[in-house]
């Protein structure tokens, strides 16, 4: 069974004060679009550079305002453990794009529902070669029986 | 499980065509044994920040230079 660990990308903490803009700069520098709120170990939110657009800069908040002031909380998690099945689902019942990836309640990463895609085409892929192949070359179709 | 030490070089691969790597180096090794969660200070702009790598990171020993 395949599961979201296999699937999921490195997670990106910081704690609560850091600002919007230190925020910003490490999105840019480490290459991610959502960042989890870690308050100690406890996972209190995440942000992602469209929070920090629409309800930082849409709103006129000062480059100093802190993180926890933009981002969404509680997080609607999954388990790394959980199978990638069980991610479809959450995707499906949440209108979100990313899930926080917790192992034991502590955060561990994030998943895309990109990446989830990206993983799935694949598998659609595999299944489909066989018809594909068919399609491409249709004289593959058995010969009749030859009656006497 | 990635384990590294102070010192190394954690890289996180692009996720979309065309786009860099990311790296950074390892100030502080907060789990057992060397394992995650790492603090960081990422070779862009100095920021720092934790990370709990995943399935695009792996972790090279930092080559530091003296100087």
């Amino acid at each position: 069974m395949q599961t979201i660990s296999r699937l999921h990308r490195s997670g990106i903490g910081v704690e609560p004060e850091r600002t919007i803009a230190d925020v910003a700069k490490l999105m840019n520098s480490s290459g991610v679009g959502a960042i989890a709120v870690l308050d100690d170990d406890r996972l209190v939110g995440l942000v992602t550079d469209r929070d920090l657009v629409r309800r930082g800069l849409a709103r006129d908040l000062p480059v100093d305002a802190r993180v926890d002031s933009v981002m969404t909380s509680p997080v609607v998690t999954i388990e790394a453990d959980a199978p990638l099945h069980d991610a479809v689902a959450t995707f499906a019942r949440h209108a979100l794009r990313r899930l926080a990836v917790v192992d034991a309640h502590r955060f561990v990463g994030i998943v895309s529902l990109d990446d989830l895609l990206l993983d799935l085409s694949d598998d659609l892929r595999s299944l489909t070669a066989p018809l594909a192949a068919e399609v491409a070359a249709p004289q593959r179709d058995s010969p009749l029986p030859v009656v006497n | 499980m990635l384990a590294a030490s102070v010192g190394d070089r954690l890289i996180i691969r692009g996720h979309r065509v065309g786009e860099p790597e990311r790296d950074a180096e390892i100030i502080e090794v907060r789990g057992p044994d060397g394992s995650p969660p790492f603090l960081v200070r990422w070779s862009g702009d100095g920021h720092e920040s934790l990370v709990f790598p995943g399935s695009d990171a792996f972790i090279q020993h930092f080559d530091r230079q003296e100087t």
